[in-house]
């Protein structure tokens, strides 16, 4: 019910914004980075006296142990170093009550916690918001690469298993770009932007939104992204309603998410953009595949060993699409039998 | 495990305006650059699963094979046009063995055996040394875990298995060859020539009578002290010194060196091995490099070889065994009526 008021929104927001004055991409980026900045710290004063929370550790070797946090502001990472600087370092995730929660997510009540690194003996959870924080930073950087020209539009991050062998992330860019098919060169210049970002090790701020704010966050922008915010991970959830959507903030680019991502970009070590494959004509222009490869800080592979597994990543990975197109083309078209239902402002 | 760390460079930067106002910016005066580095100290296995590990090396096993396969029948669109060439190969060394002539002298020749001999590139006079072209030449196959990636880009351009000796061999203008044609033992035929160059065996730090043949001092008759010492160490009072390259005790072996002038006997084309005649440096096993001979008594002769150098493509079907006709073939019957 509330999707199809916000996705009603939508549509009214697109008429309005068509005659609005189009920002170019650095200010957009800034304005969107001062609204982020703005909802965190109105989160933050939500908490105006320091209470405290009790936080249980379910650590191995250190099952039990109680450490006394802040209320909404102490987070996983502030936990982390109480501990030792391993800790720090090699953890990419949190487990809060059972469930995945990002490392610089402040905690709100007591809780249990558990860090998970790369090294344990069930990694599934860590490696898929690997997985997922590798294809973010593959948008970010297609996003950064392109002169100022030519527009890029980040349709989706999809949520591929790391069997598959390379993170995706669907673009579509600028109409005059549709004859330009990336060389080796380009690629290359490709990784290396994304390398540069690891360099940096920018921490991936999380936030959870309420969806008016998201909207504001993404309005203003032109009609792709503002539908594409929602395909790109949030198609799956549509029916189910969500609250509250977690967006994240690496550097002065924030984007949304279906899961939480690691840490930090510092995390990852060997990072390569493998293609762009073409997958043809959408709705929105020529919808392309950027493809890449990367693994952590704690588990380089060879130089052999990673040269098989790139020769994989270069092949193009199958998402199966599912019904998360259809279920967003149906949210987004308004109703055939007229609005019932007093829209909501 | 890898860490980040933090390499200081001493960097040369702006002078230091520290005359003119009391506050100099950091920058400026930064003598000490920290670059960012990441360490890496791991073996290739570290952090693959037991299943991963062994199918890296079957996969690497196979891959050997496709690529020796693939250059086994080369391509005919080959564009490089075979030429004569200074011969030149590695080889392993077997052993030893005795053979004998027609005439009943008993002489022993050393075993080569030819072991995934390829030709990984071909460097142009201008791109060596400005005088002779050059081709490079690499043989046994070795694990490519413990190579770096610039060593094994040359290998991959080529599309060959990584080499575990790689030797440059010095060859005429024309004698260009294409990077990847696999070489063998028939390249050299009995009544060749060749110069054999390998590592001498290592004996450590030894003493003069066994490093130079010195012949010491009598084991008794009053010697103090003095059995295997060298003696004098020169002329005395009118150089009042000791000339540089004096002999005495020091590390012995461990160092190439070339037998010259070695007669090949025979040549075994099943098992790709060369008999050469006589000693060559080295231990069992050893890798060696094996050229055309430089010196002048039997240049000439190997100019003009009474037959065209061998490639594999060609049809003709060379006989298991090649002998010098001064050998005697031992499985053969000794005398003839």
């Amino acid at each position: 019910m509330a999707c199809r008021t916000v996705c009603q929104l939508l549509q009214r927001r697109l008429a309005s914004s068509a005659a609005s004055v189009r920002l170019s991409a650095a200010e957009e980026r800034g304005r969107r980075s001062a609204v982020f900045s703005r909802e965190q710290a109105r989160q933050r004063s939500l908490y105006p006296r320091t209470e405290k929370i009790e936080v249980t550790l379910q650590i191995p070797g250190l099952q039990g142990t109680l450490l006394v946090m802040n209320k909404g502001l102490s987070t996983p990472h502030s936990c982390a170093r109480h501990l030792t600087e391993w800790y720090v370092t090699s953890s990419a995730l949190a487990l809060v009550d059972g469930k995945p929660w990002s490392l610089h997510q402040p905690l709100t009540q007591s809780c249990s916690l558990s860090l998970l690194a790369f090294k344990d003996t069930d990694p599934l959870l860590v490696n898929q918001a690997y997985w997922r924080s590798c294809a973010a930073l593959l948008g970010q950087v297609l996003q950064d690469a392109f002169k100022e020209d030519f527009s890029v539009e980040l349709l989706r991050l999809p949520e591929v298993l790391v069997t598959s062998g390379a993170f995706c992330c669907d673009v579509v860019l600028d109409p005059q770009l549709d004859a330009w098919n990336p060389s080796e060169e380009s690629l290359r210049s490709l990784t290396r932007g994304a390398q540069q970002l690891i360099h940096r090790d920018l921490p991936w701020e999380p936030l959870e939104v309420a969806p008016p704010v998201a909207l504001e966050v993404f309005s203003h922008s032109s009609d792709t992204h503002l539908r594409c915010v929602f395909i790109h991970v949030y198609g799956t959830h549509t029916h189910s309603c969500l609250t509250s959507y977690l967006s994240l903030r690496c550097g002065d680019h924030v984007l949304l998410s279906g899961g939480p991502l690691v840490a930090r970009t510092g995390l990852c070590s060997q990072y390569e953009v493998t293609a762009i494959h073409r997958l043809g004509e959408g709705k929105w222009g020529l919808h392309r595949r950027a493809q890449g490869l990367s693994l952590p800080l704690q588990q380089q592979a060879h130089h052999t060993v990673w040269r098989k597994l790139r020769s994989r990543a270069e092949k193009l990975v199958e998402v199966p699409t599912g019904s998360t197109n259809e279920a967003i083309s149906d949210t987004l078209t308004p109703p055939s039998a007229p609005e019932q239902t007093p829209p909501q402002q | 495990m890898a860490a980040w760390t933090c390499r200081h460079l001493l960097y040369r930067g702006a002078r230091v305006l520290a005359g003119r106002t009391g506050a100099v910016a950091a920058a400026d005066s930064c003598l000490f650059q920290s670059v960012r580095t990441v360490k890496t100290t791991t073996w290739w296995e570290e952090h693959l699963t037991e299943d991963n590990k062994s199918y890296m090396r079957k996969s690497l096993g196979e891959e050997y094979n496709r690529q020796i396969a693939a250059k086994l029948h080369p391509l005919k669109d080959e564009p490089w046009p075979r030429q004569e060439w200074t011969k030149g190969l590695v080889a392993v060394k077997l052993g030893m063995a005795p053979v004998w002539t027609k005439t009943g002298e008993r002489h022993v020749v050393t075993m080569l055996q030819v072991q995934d001999c390829h030709v990984l590139n071909y460097l142009s006079k201008e791109e060596y040394d400005g005088h002779t072209a050059a081709l490079m030449v690499g043989g046994k196959n070795a694990s490519p875990f413990y190579k770096t990636d610039e060593e094994m880009e040359m290998f991959r351009l080529a599309g060959v298995p990584p080499k575990q000796k790689v030797t440059t061999f010095k060859v005429s203008d024309n004698a260009i060859i294409k990077p990847g044609t696999p070489l063998y033992a028939a390249h050299f035929r009995p009544g060749q020539y060749v110069d054999v160059t390998a590592k001498t065996i290592g004996k450590g730090f030894q003493g003069v009578m066994k490093r130079y043949g010195f012949k010491g001092q009598p084991a008794s008759h009053g010697q103090t002290k003095t059995h295997r010492r060298p003696g004098a160490s020169g002329p005395g009072g009118d150089p009042a010194k000791v000339f540089k390259g004096k002999k005495m005790p020091g590390m012995m072996g461990n160092v190439f060196d070339t037998a010259h002038g070695l007669k090949v006997w025979r040549v075994n084309t099943r098992y790709n091995v060369i008999y050469v005649h006589g000693s060559v440096p080295g231990h069992k096993n050893c890798l060696l490099k094996v050229r055309d001979t430089n010196l002048p008594t039997y240049v000439e002769k190997n100019i003009n070889p009474p037959f065209p150098t061998f490639f594999c493509e060609e049809d003709e079907q060379l006989p298991e065994d090649l002998y010098d006709e001064d050998l005697f073939i031992h499985t053969q019957p000794s005398l003839t009526l």
